[in-house]
């Protein structure tokens, strides 16, 4: 095991190479260029390829070609830049190319603020791409060193659900500094819970069975099985179809294989404080959960019966964690309350659910701690800082 | 009417896609062959080549035409997976991606710079039926002036790449293309031995092939979708390079041939990474 004192991006890096990563095509965009300059200095030392690519969207495109041709592949960006992937990634979720796709949330919409960290990305996360008829995998790590597990995790997801797997950091956690350790062979990689599925290729003919199944391999061109990938509604042998009962099962696939195979990555979440019911459930991922925890563990020892529950696992949405009718509070880095929509979606009907937010900046430890008094107390939510008379 | 399939389309393609379900009078079937018979002249096997195309008429009717492996990116984006995909693959494995004008000059001309740019082995043969016609016939960026189509109702007016003085090849020759050429469907077996020596040249290729369009360009433009008009239409304007008319819109032929003389992307960025990994630097 070597230890290291460095970045996010680094971890991720050097997750990528242990998932088995060749190939990295990215395009520059703070915050995630750091990561796209680790790749370039650290993949040709283990014959891989960085490319850098002329826009987001012909990064992933690089990348589906390279998976296409039977490498690992990722690329990174942020938020204006993940809009662009919107195009190649509805073509990798309907050819079924495994792919890692990270992205590091920063304040939006647009350009917004480039070096502060947002969590304005949870639905696109998503719907990364139009047309509906598919579920997603989002993984949302919330320090560097789970950084590299998630994206080993994202790669072995891809291979067996042979789809593209996102990670959603944000800039506190792909540009801060922290302790990392990286395992230096298989046991230690074992050791650390992290696992590797190899590329596979699909024979054929059946390059696309309507069926739920995992660790079909994915087509892999240049192996002459003949097998054909398009965007078009495939039929099982992959010709273009323009069918509704074809394409019914063709989604089917495509929304099934994720939800009939949650087993694989459902466990991917952090309870503090949760096994005695707790008044009030504060619901979060990424780094605000590093605030939550903290002001969590100290609300308890002020008596306050108050459990944390951080998301790893972000789509498809957990909701088994849900079923308990008791007061919830969604804690994020944007303003306009997105993964709260999701717990009031989830949790019974007329359970207490409110929404704590911030943008560019963490919450701090005494306003979560005022916020989860409040609350106990029946009281509303006092806002704090940029208090707008009709906010 | 029985469909009896020649040698080299039991040998290259699917029965399953051919024929294709272009229109009536469509010319793409003539580009098509010849990029096939190209491919047959050169000995190559199915194994050979893996086959890329787009979306549009000239996408979708090519799509799966290939016995062998071969996909279909959306708009524009084919140059972009294929360079990927020239990394990852072997360098002896051809890529040949059959695109339309939109496709290339349009939503995807980034995309193809980039391509011509990097050097990377491909053969793009570029159909180009004078505009959007799977869309019903809108005009793209080679319709020539002044041309009538659904979107030009009063004849194409705003400059493109094919107006005096400009050519999309120019483009592409700035950008570092290694091997560009024109020819129109009805130029047959003069076409074929252009498209041979695109696939042989280990580098960037392109061959911008316009062919006609009966069905929405022929009826929109010539008053009819008489599938003659515009076959001598097209034919009235091309004339070969060096021998071109007054009304000449397509000088055909090899148009910049730099065949093998600068080095391609796959071995250039394999033998970097190689020499990167044993050495630590450069």
């Amino acid at each position: 095991m070597k230890r290291f004192l460095e970045t996010g991006n680094f971890a991720i890096t050097e997750g990528a190479i242990l998932a088995g990563c060749r190939f990295f095509s990215g395009y520059p965009i703070t915050p995630a260029t750091e990561l796209a300059e680790a790749m370039s200095l650290r993949l040709p030392q283990v014959g891989g390829f960085y490319l850098q690519a002329e826009d987001e969207c012909a990064a992933m495109h690089m990348c589906i070609g390279a998976s296409l041709g039977g490498m690992k592949a990722m690329t990174a960006t942020s938020g204006p830049g993940f809009i662009l992937y919107a195009d190649p990634y509805g073509w990798a979720l309907g050819c079924e190319t495994p792919l890692v796709v990270l992205n590091s949330g920063r304040v939006g919409p647009v350009s917004g603020i480039t070096g502060a960290p947002g969590q304005g990305e949870f639905y696109l996360m998503r719907y990364p791409t139009q047309g509906g008829n598919f579920e997603t995998i989002c993984l949302a790590p919330s320090t560097a060193q789970e950084c590299m597990a998630m994206t080993v995790e994202a790669f072995y997801l891809s291979e067996r659900f042979r789809m593209p797997v996102s990670v959603l950091a944000d800039q506190l956690i792909t540009d801060g500094f922290e302790d990392i350790s990286v395992p230096e062979n298989d046991d230690e990689m074992k050791e650390m819970g992290l696992r590797v599925w190899p590329r596979k290729v699909c024979q054929g003919p059946e390059f696309y069975p309507y069926t739920d199944e995992l660790d079909i391999p994915p087509v892999v061109l240049g192996h002459n099985t003949g097998g054909i990938c398009s965007d078009w509604t495939p039929t099982v042998e992959g010709y273009d179809i323009e069918e509704v009962e074809a394409h019914h099962k063709h989604a089917y696939r495509l929304i099934y294989k994720v939800r009939n195979n949650r087993h694989l990555f459902n466990h991917l979440y952090e309870k503090k404080f949760m096994d005695d019911d707790p008044d009030l459930v504060v619901v979060s991922y990424g780094t605000p959960s590093r605030v939550v925890n903290t002001a969590v563990i100290k609300a308890r020892e002020k008596g306050l019966k108050v459990g944390s529950l951080r998301l790893i696992n972000l789509w498809p949405f957990p909701d088994e964690h849900f079923t308990r009718k008791t007061k919830y509070l969604s804690v994020e880095l944007n303003w306009d309350g997105e993964l709260v929509r999701e717990v009031q979606r989830a949790t019974p009907k007329d359970s207490e659910v409110h929404f704590l937010g911030t943008c560019g900046d963490l919450p701090t430890t005494p306003d979560l701690i005022e916020a989860f008094e409040n609350l106990l107390k029946n009281e509303p939510l006092s806002r704090k800082g940029w208090v707008l008379e009709e906010w | 009417m029985e469909y009896r399939s020649s040698r080299i389309t039991s040998k290259y393609l699917r029965s399953r896609k051919i024929p294709s379900t272009a229109c009536s009078g469509c010319g793409l079937g003539m580009n098509h062959k010849i990029v096939v018979q190209a491919v047959d002249e050169l000995g190559l096997e199915v194994a050979d080549i893996v086959w890329g195309t787009s979306i549009g008429c000239a996408g979708r009717q090519t799509f799966a035409t290939w016995k062998g492996d071969g996909f279909a990116g959306t708009h524009g984006r084919a140059y972009a997976i294929a360079r990927g995909l020239r990394i990852a693959l072997p360098p002896e494995k051809k890529i040949i991606l059959t695109v339309g004008d939109g496709d290339a000059f349009g939503i995807g001309l980034m995309h193809l710079i980039h391509a011509a740019r990097s050097n990377a082995d491909m053969t793009v043969i570029v159909n180009d039926n004078l505009g959007y016609q799977s869309t019903g016939g809108q005009y793209g960026w080679t319709t020539p002036q002044g041309s009538h189509t659904d979107s030009s109702p009063y004849g194409m007016f705003e400059h493109n790449l094919m107006s005096e003085g400009m050519d999309v090849l120019e483009i592409l020759k700035g950008a570092g293309a290694t091997f560009l050429a024109r020819h129109v469907a009805m130029d047959g077996a003069r076409a074929v031995e252009t498209v041979k020596r695109g696939i042989l040249n280990r580098g960037f290729s392109l061959i911008h092939m316009p062919y006609p369009c009966p069905t929405n360009f022929g009826s929109r433009e010539l008053g009819s979708r008489n599938q003659v008009n515009i076959y001598r239409w097209i034919e009235e304007q091309a004339a070969p390079l060096g021998q071109e008319k007054e009304n000449t819109v397509w000088a055909t032929g090899i148009w910049h041939d730099a065949s093998n003389s600068r080095p391609e992307f796959h071995e250039m960025v394999h033998d970097t990474v190689e020499k990167i990994r044993r050495t630590g630097t450069l």
